[in-house]
């Protein structure tokens, strides 16, 4: 379980977050959607312990963060960032073994790993590239492989394991977009947990189990999608008004940007 | 900072390499420990090399049937050898290549920590600083810093130049990196700046200085291993193989790190305590080079630029290679200081820069696009 209590964050002396709080828990995934600017990503990183709080505490499976090493956070989640730009010429397979190398996961340094973690995101036969010359959505793919050679197994040394994501979908087409989200929903399934910031609010719907709306660094409703995602909240917290449908096949809401007016 | 579109016109190593790298599925590693074998001998062979070759005659059989206890031959001649090999050349080529080494090895670190391939410590200001700092000490090291002379002796010029080249390492790191990303341009323009002041800070300094400080100064400016000797080695030798021997540990830590800071403390780096020994490492190195031997330019760009594009980036072999490498070099450079216009020298900073300065230009156009300028 991961468990925001109550946390706020300044940056720059600019208060950004005020008293989040929201639990985790593993075999869920939970994505944090908002406007821009909203402060999902902050809350993200704070959640990461990559910022100092100025109030309140994150627990993994009990846990202050902020007490555990870095090496110990490694273990327990994995993190992939926005976008990641490299200055030095590494190749698809050295990046993806960073994450074996770093983050003392499960595995030795055997190059399996790094070629199952590479299969898993749909980039087979990638290893040889040079990274820099990849497409963004190929990039952000090779980063989340990366961290799924740090986080191997969705539970290790008996605890739920993490991973943490930004905007893991934003560049990637939508067969990768419905690729990247199944991987996440598997690892949920296999006993972890997963916390996404999200944009797209349909495929949010579709693959998570509860939802985090914010809006200027508050939580303005948190539940499972059919819950958050109401005609009310789309216009209190992104200020359209819309009519949120229910695709009727899946019982799963959905919301046509068609039906907006501004 | 979603700017992946700024990479298309990054253009990866050269065809002959990236053939290489298809065939090994991405893996260079067995290049690259290859190679560093191959960098071996080739560093052992441009040293026996240098030890032979110089502008006056000398046999170093001579001195080896001397060594070893056969005093046969013609006295006199041996002893002019034993002087001029063993007291000459020797120590010159061991200063070289702990000298090469420290540069190519700092250039690494800074480059790693800096996150960009333009971060050299003669090109932003370090080695200015380490040469203010041990100006200083000579120049006022009759008065002010008397005390600090009398406490370490032989060992406080290069304190000295640790101390200004630190300064100006943790400085430069404070102006160009905020939150953890590094700006490419706001580095290279503070090192200028930073090192034009230290510059003009020595500039007084040798201005008020008196005649014998005077001498002491004059090499340094050029940068030059003429002046190599045994005491110099005992001086800056063990400074330089302790940093030699602990930058290794970093590697893992510098390969993450090339992600950003964020990612690698996400990977389990701490990251703080990293950037803390490899500024250090990276000052004492260049501390010891630049109080023995003057500032020698662009051995730390050239040499990991070159090793990167045959091995690639990770540190775990791109440090030893580029310390194997820039030995190397440095001892060829010297070997052509002291013979293309003998019987007089070359100083070997002018040859580094003849060398380096185009290639670094050229490294700056070929990687604009994806630096950031």
């Amino acid at each position: 379980m991961i468990r925001a209590s109550d946390i706020s964050v300044r940056l720059a002396g600019r208060p950004v977050l005020h008293g989040v709080s929201f639990e985790a828990a593993p075999g869920t995934m939970t994505a944090i959607v908002g406007p821009n600017g909203s402060g999902k990503t902050t809350t993200l990183k704070a959640i990461s312990g990559e910022l100092q709080l100025s109030k309140g505490k994150v627990t993994i499976n009990g846990d202050d963060i902020a007490r555990l090493k870095p090496f110990e956070l490694a273990l327990k989640r994995g993190v992939l960032p926005q976008s990641t730009i490299i200055s030095f010429p590494f190749t698809v397979r050295e990046i993806v073994g960073l994450g074996l190398s770093t983050g003392g996961a499960d595995g030795g340094g055997n190059g399996r790993t790094v070629d199952e973690a590479l299969e898993a995101v749909d980039l087979a036969g990638f290893s040889g590239r040079f990274y820099q010359e990849l497409s963004g959505g190929e990039q952000q793919r090779v980063q989340l492989a990366r961290v799924l050679c740090q986080i191997a197994a969705p539970v290790g040394d008996g605890e739920p394991r993490y991973l943490l994501l930004d905007e893991p979908v934003s560049s990637l087409d939508i067969r990768h977009q419905l690729t990247i989200m199944q991987l996440a929903r598997q690892f949920c399934e296999g006993g972890g947990g997963v916390i996404a910031v999200m944009h797209d609010l349909n495929l949010t719907a579709m693959f998570a189990d509860q939802m985090v709306m914010m809006k200027v660094g508050r939580i303005r409703a948190l539940g499972a999608p059919k819950e958050v995602l109401t005609d009310e909240t789309m216009e209190a917290v992104f200020g359209c008004r819309m009519r949120v449908g229910i695709a009727p096949a899946r019982d799963v809401p959905f919301v046509l940007p068609q039906t907006a007016s501004l | 900072m979603p700017r992946s579109e700024a990479m298309d016109g990054a253009r990866g190593p050269a065809l002959a390499a990236r053939i290489v790298h298809a065939w090994w599925k991405g893996d260079r590693s067995g290049l690259a420990r290859t190679l560093i074998a191959i960098l071996a001998v080739l560093a052992a062979a441009t040293f026996a090399t240098s030890i032979m070759t110089g502008a006056a005659d000398a046999s170093v059989g001579n001195v080896l049937r001397w060594l070893a206890g056969d005093a046969s031959g013609d006295q006199a001649l041996s002893m002019r050898d034993r002087i001029i090999i063993l007291d000459i050349r020797l120590p010159r080529a061991v200063l070289g290549m702990l000298v090469g080494a420290a540069l190519a090895v700092s250039g690494v670190v800074m480059q790693g920590l800096f996150r960009n391939p333009l971060a050299d410590p003669g090109l932003v200001g370090v080695s200015s600083g380490a040469s203010l700092g041990a100006v200083l000490l000579i120049v006022l090291g009759s008065t002010t810093f008397g005390p600090v002379f009398a406490l370490f002796g032989f060992y406080a010029l290069p304190l000295g130049a640790f101390c200004g080249g630190l300064a100006t390492t943790m400085l430069l790191y404070r102006i160009a990196t905020r939150s953890g990303e590094t700006s490419v341009a706001t580095m290279l323009l503070a090192g200028i700046a930073l090192g034009a002041l230290a510059s003009a800070v020595t500039g007084v300094l040798v201005f008020v200085a008196d005649d014998k400080q005077l001498r002491d100064l004059t090499f340094w400016g050029l940068g030059s291993l003429a002046g190599a000797n045994w005491t110099k080695i005992l001086t800056a030798g063990p400074i330089i193989l302790l940093s030699l021997c602990v930058v290794p540990f970093l590697a893992r830590g510098l390969n993450a790190i090339t992600l950003g800071e964020a990612a690698a403390f996400h990977m389990g780096v701490p990251v703080q305590r990293l950037k803390n020994i490899a500024v250090f490492s990276v000052a004492a190195a260049t501390g010891a080079s630049v109080a023995v031997s003057g500032g020698i330019g662009f051995v730390g760009i050239v040499v990991p630029h070159l090793l990167r594009l045959v091995i690639g980036p990770d540190h775990r072999y791109l440090l030893p290679a580029s310390a194997l490498l820039g030995g190397t070099m440095l001892i060829f450079a010297d070997m052509l200081a002291r013979t293309i216009v003998s019987p007089a020298e070359l100083p070997i900073g002018i040859i580094t820069a003849f060398v380096g300065a185009p290639f670094f230009l050229w490294v700056l156009l070929r990687g604009r696009s994806n630096m950031g300028l």
